[in-house]
């Protein structure tokens, strides 16, 4: 039987359960009606229908769960006692590879054998499967059958059906939050488990201090491990996040923010608001695919012409320049949120007293709001160094220290993107340097909204 | 009140005086300035954008057109072994289609006439006896999509030579532009004039898809929990500061996540919509959760008292009065991270989605391409025909976005309501 039919009928006995369970319960309440008793029946008709199609279907589906991961191991084991699997090899490699094509075979993923070798296991192998899904379909309808009837015989008229739904569906929604827990910590243990794999060949001195980063020619074999100085990395991703995007995107944001909030007509509000907004909605890969096509070329043509040398058509200023305009939106509503938060009465004194309202904004409403613009510029720097794909399409890929905005330079999420595409073995240096650089990565912008969150949130509290 | 007395010497400010007259010119000025500052950023900003989205289109908008070239072919002539009574798809396979194509070309525009057309040419041959068998015994004039060079030419864009040609065509009254039907139904190919997007579509679809089943339920049932069941607890307090955590947290950490777990440790199929649609799940989750807790907060209490004070169960409470009442606004929130999730590549890259696929998935755990992938896979091309697919392509990508947000604001105004 397959998968899906023994899904179907799963949950059509889980109906005929809940209808059945119903009726019972409409039954018992009818009946205590008729007797004048309308509070002997404890909980509604549909809750008595719930509880036994959730034990009819429950126990069966989580014995199939089960099921799917068991049953694999046993149908090779069954394969692997027939006659036919007397003559596979002893190595374990080639009788795996014979054993798994034989599976496809069997499944209809594959129309022929390339090795002859796994035509006779073609068949044991359906008989198997044929044989341990009949097994295990079986045992889920008796198991569905078993848990449905103990459940019919249990509901009564006073009966506490709801309350055991409603624990369930307490459970479930519990379940549901820790997902959250689950997520983190899976982030952290798969990056903490391979970087400890790659500092256990890389000292973790050399990779954080490190000068020198050519993956490329330590994974050839020479040089080795001082390849993996990853400073260069580290200074790529803040000269173009935390310099160049913020040159951009501070002022623009913040005087984006200034002019809607405290000049701009209601109208002008209305329509460039959003038009900011869908700024932050256009995907990363148009923003690169635009800098590294029309921002790039023109950049390095305006450096030829300024006699500037160096420049690269993958320069670290067409990057920054076109994150730092992805930025201008989360740096302005940001600045939008802590300027409103700021009391009127502050900004009805300083004008009451003859001030203008630009000496207003400057000299009251800024510093009032501070704490909060800080914060939001904290977050965006975090953004910045966190965005993969323009500096992917539009910042090269070369390791250079330099000081020079028209260099190309390369970043920490670039060279995860480089490292993790390629061929991987998950037990060479390369490929589990990139884990380190997301280590590094997750730990910065953590401590970086951690701190931007605390800064704001102290601020607010001080005017509430 | 016990201030001190205003200084003798200190005398009413002279307002008329011209030294204060100047001082004031100054202020207002410098208030002009300010002001003029701030509309340029504004304008500015507006600007960036619409030069990105003028670039895009002026790109892209080609790539929905091609060149075709009117081949005049006489069938009965041709050395096709075909019998107009019984076309079948291998008789079509096996009947030599390509190469009578470029000599049926070169026949009509004259020796170099093979490279004019695009090597996909003869698809359009086939089509054309698919359609009507009966051409088979007369002679026809199809229309063959142009070379690539020939088509950027055509399109202003050409080198000399290609230029020549298509002068020389158009004297002989055979060029013509039509719509690239093609583009919107075939998948990633290795020539610009035979690519399409559906391909890269139906695998974004796919991946919405498992996306929001797995993303929704679990972001609702998160919020719920969190909003009006969670005791204040220290670990209550660990969830939310997870959940809070992990909507900053950069896409590329949950590639490497689906990357270590996903593949590495369950197995999962590599490139399929399935494991991205995970991944994507997994950062969709927390502004679901956010947005839902907003939502939910936005209910008002003496709903929750009306419905238990006659008796109704705290769960009866939240699944028959809070949610519905919150549910627009959950939606909103779930359109928008969706509208994320759809544009989002590097994660996608990271679990192994940019390999060359030329067929459309035909399930979720088929190897599949999504949209922003293609683009970026688009964008490494070398040849020239592939810059207008991309922008035709982001044109698409944007549209669709366009649409999930002016949806999400259209949900948010009919059904928002204000309490007072």
């Amino acid at each position: 039987m397959t998968g899906p039919a023994i899904l179907l009928l799963l949950a059509g006995l889980g109906a005929i359960a809940w209808v059945s369970a119903r009726a019972r319960a409409v039954r018992f309440q009818t009946a205590a009606r008729a007797s004048g008793r309308r509070d002997a029946v404890h909980s509604l008709p549909g809750f008595h229908g719930w509880y036994v199609a959730l034990w009819a279907v429950a126990p069966a589906a989580l014995f199939l769960a089960v099921w799917a991961n068991v049953s694999p191991g046993l149908v090779t084991q069954s394969v692997l006692a027939d006659p036919a699997a007397r003559t596979l090899p002893t190595d374990a490699f080639a009788r795996s590879a014979i054993l798994g094509e034989a599976r496809a075979i069997a499944q209809g993923d594959q129309a022929a054998a390339f090795n002859p070798a796994s035509e006779p296991l073609v068949q044991p192998y359906r008989e198997a499967g044929s044989h341990y899904g009949m097994a295990g379909a079986a045992l889920a309808l008796v198991l569905a059958f078993a848990g449905g009837a103990y459940a019919f015989t249990r509901i009564r008229a006073d009966f506490r059906a709801r309350t055991r739904v409603e624990r369930l569906v307490m459970a479930l929604l519990l379940l549901a939050s820790l997902l959250a827990i689950v997520t983190t910590l899976g982030i952290v243990a798969s990056l903490l488990w391979e970087s400890f794999r790659f500092f256990s060949m890389v000292s973790p001195v050399d990779f954080l201090f490190g000068l020198k980063w050519s993956p490329q020619s330590a994974a050839m074999g020479y040089g080795n491990n001082d390849a993996f100085g990853a400073v260069p990395l580290f200074w790529g991703t803040i000269f173009i996040g935390a310099i160049i995007a913020m040159i951009v995107a501070i002022p623009l944001g913040l005087m984006s923010a200034i002019y809607l909030t405290q000049y701009a007509s209601p109208t002008v509000r209305r329509w460039m608001k959003p038009m900011l907004e869908v700024l932050a909605g256009v995907p990363t890969v148009v923003y690169g695919y635009f800098a590294a096509l029309t921002v790039a070329p023109a950049l390095r043509d305006l450096a030829a012409a300024i006699g500037i040398g160096g420049a690269s058509s993958e320069s670290a200023l067409a990057a920054g320049l076109v994150m730092g305009v992805m930025i201008i939106p989360f740096v302005s509503s940001m600045a939008d949120d802590s300027i409103a938060a700021v009391p009127q009465s502050m900004r009805d004194g300083s004008l009451a007293m003859g001030a203008t309202t630009s000496e207003t904004i400057r000299r009251v409403l800024i510093p009032a709001a501070l704490p909060g613009v800080v914060g939001g510029v904290l977050l965006a720097v975090s953004r910045a160094i966190g965005e993969t794909m323009i500096v992917v399409m539009a910042a090269g890929l070369a390791a250079n220290m330099t000081l020079n905005p028209f260099a190309s330079v390369t970043t920490v999420t670039t060279q995860i993107v480089q490292l993790l595409t390629g061929d991987q073995e998950f037990d060479s240096a390369k490929t589990l340097a990139a884990f380190a650089l997301g280590l590094v990565l997750f730990i910065v912008t953590l401590l970086l909204n951690i701190v931007a969150l605390r800064v704001v949130k102290k601020y607010r509290e001080a005017y509430e | 009140m016990s201030s001190a007395p205003l200084s003798a010497e200190r005398l009413p400010t002279d307002w008329k005086s011209d030294a204060m007259q100047r001082r004031i010119a100054r202020r207002y000025a410098s208030e002009r300035r300010f002001r003029a500052v701030g509309l340029l950023a504004v304008l500015l900003s507006a600007a960036f954008l619409a030069f990105l989205l003028v670039t895009m289109m002026g790109n892209g908008l080609r790539g929905f057109t091609r060149t075709e070239i009117a081949v005049k072919i006489d069938f009965p002539a041709s050395p096709l072994k075909l019998d107009p009574a019984a076309i079948t798809d291998r008789a079509l396979a096996e009947a030599g289609l390509p190469t009578m194509t470029g000599a049926v070309a070169e026949k009509a525009l004259g020796p170099d006439g093979d490279d004019l057309i695009a090597p996909t040419a003869w698809l359009a041959i086939r089509d054309a006896i698919k359609d009507d068998p009966t051409i088979l015994r007369r002679t026809a004039t199809i229309e063959l999509p142009a070379a690539t060079a020939i088509d950027l030419a055509n399109k202003g864009k050409g080198t000399p030579e290609a230029e020549a040609a298509v002068e020389r065509l158009k004297k002989a009254g055979v060029l013509s532009t039509g719509f690239n039907a093609t583009f919107l139904s075939s998948s990633d190919g290795t020539d610009p004039t035979q690519v399409g997007i559906w391909g890269a579509f139906k695998g974004s679809l796919l991946t919405m898809l498992v996306t929001l089943l797995l993303s929704f339920p679990i972001g609702v049932a998160t919020a719920l929990y969190l909003e009006e069941y969670a005791p204040k607890a220290w670990w209550t307090d660990i969830i939310e500061v997870s959940i809070n955590n992990l909507a900053a947290v950069p896409s590329i950490i949950f590639g490497l996540l689906g990357l270590s777990i996903f593949l590495n440790f369950l197995h999962l199929p590599r490139s399929a919509a399935l494991v991205g649609g995970m991944t994507l799940a997994l950062m969709t989750m927390p502004v679901i959760v956010i947005a839902g807790r907003n939502a939910i907060k936005a209910v008002p209490p003496s709903i929750r008292d009306a419905a238990l004070g006659i008796g109704a169960s705290p769960v009866q409470v939240v699944f028959q009065h809070v949610l519905p009442l919150a549910l627009p606004g959950i939606l909103t929130g779930t359109i928008i991270g969706m509208a994320r999730a759809l544009g989002e590549t590097a994660p996608l890259l990271m679990i192994g989605m940019r390999a060359f696929i030329a067929t459309p998935p035909g399930g979720v755990t088929d190897p599949a391409t999504v949209l922003p992938v293609q683009i970026f896979l688009w964008s490494d091309e070398v040849s020239k025909g592939f810059v207008e697919k991309t922008s035709a392509a982001i044109i698409v990508l944007l549209v669709f976005l366009l649409a999930m947000n002016g949806l999400a604001i259209y949900l948010r105004n009919k059904f928002e309501r204000r309490w007072s």
